[in-house]
């Protein structure tokens, strides 16, 4: 996938994270939008991607993880706890994505489990989260995303 | 309603024995197998209801990390079928073994016995994922059953929640690597961990809701996570089938289409609707699973498949029911809320229901924090014992094979000082230095046992059918194969022996990756140090996980396999990956 949509991707996932956990939360609503990302995702993967590269398998779970990833900035209560879980999500899906990948030849991204496991690990030190920390987090996410 | 489920469960599994029965006198051939992977009914069963065991402990332990009130006799029902669908798991992996007297070799102990436990197959993390995962699970239940009396109990209940949740999805994604660390081209999917987890909570949720039916309880979060369930399965099927063109209508009409009565409120407040709709859930995840495993189709399907399914749910509902009604007082014990319950941990203010914790600073990560030190120091000194291990041996590894095996050690070692330190404490140090002691003790005993037991051959599997294949006449042992006798001994090597030891003698890549063992790589210097009559005596009569060929084929013609295989080793190993790839890609 070429730089340039792979940062397309990114915008997407910060786009869909505007839109989780607003107001109230009942589990069908957030489910339904969580469904309908995780579907345009792969749309938007396919589209993009190249058939040929098995990298784009799991590439709409990274978006997704990514997505919940920013969602969690707008969370009201419980921020640290879900901050954690959504960046354990993503070490997931990059760790286990890539082991199944490293079996067929391609290059296990270290770097980029590495990246995220840290992040992961410094997060749980978060005091209560403000504006800059929010933004400041952000940042972090997209250069992973971007960067390796 | 409880005799009568008793006696149905009976009538599932007194044929499921009989074909238990017959798949173990038999062997492999006896149920369905894929012809192009080789592998066959026991593995669907065991994904199913691996699958299926995941789900009670991963919603109680999950729901209570997270504050989410839940009743207790519904966890603890929810618990309980984790424990007895995770007895049935585990059988069905043995019996595909094969060899299944020698089911522990799958354990990561390294030299022992000969061979070197293989950590790059996903089958020895299946055992230690497995292990760990059923130890927390039973001491999780036991925990949870004291926790109302006991204060020490419920003190440990949430801090081995927390220890629990990222366990019991890392049990599934292993399992999920077992297909997706394969050659098969329908099995590459780096979204398979994600989506087996899906596919194993869906059918979790379903089995739960059955269950809260049965005991005439209802839990509407449970639905909702079913409607959700079913959407997220959806999607994976149809991503499966953008990569890959494999769609199973069967699977998306049960698991995902069926649930969607939900939506109708007569089928959503009928109990017989909801349990319809969840078996409809459980049926299509089964036929998910099916699919799965035989990629080339199901063909050959008989009575012993069927049989295999019927032992599954025959035993799977008599452990239950017993279980069910041993536990019947403290399941229809007083309505205590799991989320209430953590309020008798005298260190966690109970004012107000969003307290804030400064970092580190929560009850449950200052319980955790010593047990959690412990297991990464044991991971990290076993990490490098093995790793030691492989290089002197000369096995090729990388460090992400090594990765799937940190969290049942780090885990299963948290959990137990976790358990074991407030009994440690209520004994005092004396007494917990003596506890300490003598668990070492046993453990060093354990591992003397098992290390020192001679090997045993695998098992007199002789064929009765057929004369002994013979190399022809090979008068002492110092002369050599003439071509007659190389192009019959490659017709045997190749129909007898390339399955493991590959067509050009230097191992059949998919069963290193697949198989336990690391099979041993017989280089010339190596067959040399061993010796010609040495390799002849472990062809006819076994070893460890060799089967034995006495009766099958002739001293002459094993003495014959010797040369041969010598004769591979000295061929020049240019070609041999080209060869193995093309293998492979078939």
């Amino acid at each position: 996938m070429t730089p340039l949509m792979s940062s397309l991707a990114c915008v997407m996932a910060l786009a869909q994270a505007f839109f989780l956990w607003r107001g109230k939360m009942h589990i069908l609503k957030e489910g339904l939008l969580l469904f309908g990302f995780f579907c345009i995702s792969c749309v938007f993967t396919l589209l993009v991607g190249s058939p040929d590269d098995p990298q784009i398998e799991h590439y709409p779970l990274r978006m997704l993880a990514l997505c919940l990833c920013f969602s969690t900035t707008s969370l009201p209560r419980y921020r640290r706890r879900y901050l954690v879980m959504a960046q354990a999500f993503w070490l997931w899906v990059e760790l286990f994505g890539g082991i199944a990948l490293a079996y067929r030849g391609i290059e296990f991204a270290w770097a980029r489990s590495l990246a995220i496991f840290l992040l992961c690990c410094c997060s749980t030190l978060l005091s209560r989260i403000s504006k800059e920390m929010e933004f400041c987090l952000m940042v972090f996410w997209i250069a992973i995303w971007i960067l390796f | 309603m409880v005799r009568i489920l008793f006696i149905v469960f009976l009538c599932l599994l007194a044929p499921g024995l009989v074909s238990m029965g017959y798949s173990l006198w038999q062997g492999p051939a006896a149920w369905s197998v894929d012809s192009g992977v080789f592998w066959g009914m026991p593995i669907s069963l065991f994904v199913f209801w691996i699958g299926l065991a995941h789900a009670g402990t991963l919603i109680s332990a999950i729901f209570l990390v997270l504050d989410v009130k839940m009743e207790r006799r519904t966890s603890i029902l929810a618990e309980l079928a984790t424990l007895c669908a995770l007895v049935v798991a585990v059988i069905f992996p043995l019996m595909h073994l094969g060899v299944i007297q020698n089911f522990y070799m799958v354990a990561p102990y390294m030299e022992s016995r000969g061979s070197m436990a293989n950590v790059c197959s996903p089958l020895v993390w299946d055992f230690c994922c497995i292990l760990a995962y059923g130890l927390l699970s039973v001491v999780y239940l036991v925990v949870h059953v004291l926790a109302d009396k006991s204060a020490v109990a419920a003190s440990i209940h949430r801090p081995l929640a927390w220890l629990l949740f990222p366990m019991v999805l890392w049990v599934h994604t292993i399992v999920s690597l077992d297909f997706a660390a394969t050659f098969v081209p329908a099995w590459r999917g780096a979204f398979f961990p994600i989506y087996f987890i899906v596919g194993a909570v869906f059918s979790g949720l379903a089995m739960v809701n059955i269950m809260l039916c049965a005991e005439g309880y209802r839990m509407r979060q449970l639905e909702k996570l079913m409607l959700v369930g079913s959407w997220f399965l959806g999607a994976f099927l149809l991503w499966d089938f953008a990569l890959k063109g494999n769609l199973s209508v069967t699977v998306l009409v049960f698991a995902v289409l069926l649930p969607q009565l939900m939506f109708v409120s007569a089928v959503r407040e009928s109990t017989l609707g909801r349990v319809l709709i969840s078996s409809s859930i459980i049926v299509g995840l089964l036929l998910e699973r099916v699919f799965l495993v035989f990629p080339s189709g199901v063909m050959g399907f008989g009575w012993v498949d069927l049989g295999l399914i019927c032992f599954g749910f025959g035993l799977f509902g008599v452990i239950f029911l017993v279980a069910r009604l041993k536990l019947s007082r403290v399941i229809e014990g007083e309505e205590v809320l799991m989320g209430e319950v953590e309020e008798t941990v005298p260190k966690r203010p109970a004012t107000g229901r969003f307290s804030y914790f400064a970092p580190l600073t929560t009850p449950e990560f200052r319980m955790l924090r010593f047990p959690l030190l412990l297991g990464i120091i044991a991971c990290t000194l076993f990490l490098v014992w093995v790793v030691g291990c492989l290089e002197e041996n000369g096995i090729a590894f990388s460090d992400a094979n090594l990765v799937p095996l940190t969290c049942p050690i780090i885990t299963t070692v948290a959990g137990i000082v976790l358990c074991l330190r407030p009994l440690v404490m209520h004994i005092g140090k004396v007494g917990g230095a003596v506890m300490v002691a003598l668990a070492a003790l046993l453990g060093v005993l354990a591992g003397m046992v098992y290390g020192g037991v001679t090997s045993v051959p695998s098992g007199a599997v002789v064929s009765s059918t057929g004369d002994m294949l013979d190399v022809g006449t090979l008068p002492d042992s110092t002369s050599t194969l003439d071509s007659v006798a190389i192009i019959r001994t490659k017709a045997v090597f190749e129909a007898r022996c390339a399955g493991c030891h590959g067509a050009d003698g230097r191992l059949n890549e998919k069963f290193v990756r697949e198989y336990y063992p690391v099979p041993q790589n017989l280089d010339v210097s190596r067959m040399d140090a061993l010796g010609e009559d040495s390799l002849v005596n472990v062809i006819l009569n076994g070893r460890t996980n060799m089967n034995p060929y006495a009766g099958r084929i002739s001293p002459q013609m094993a003495r014959g396999l010797v040369r041969y295989m010598r004769l591979l080793a000295e061929t020049p190993a240019v070609d041999n990956a080209a060869t193995q790839n093309e293998g492979g890609d078939e």
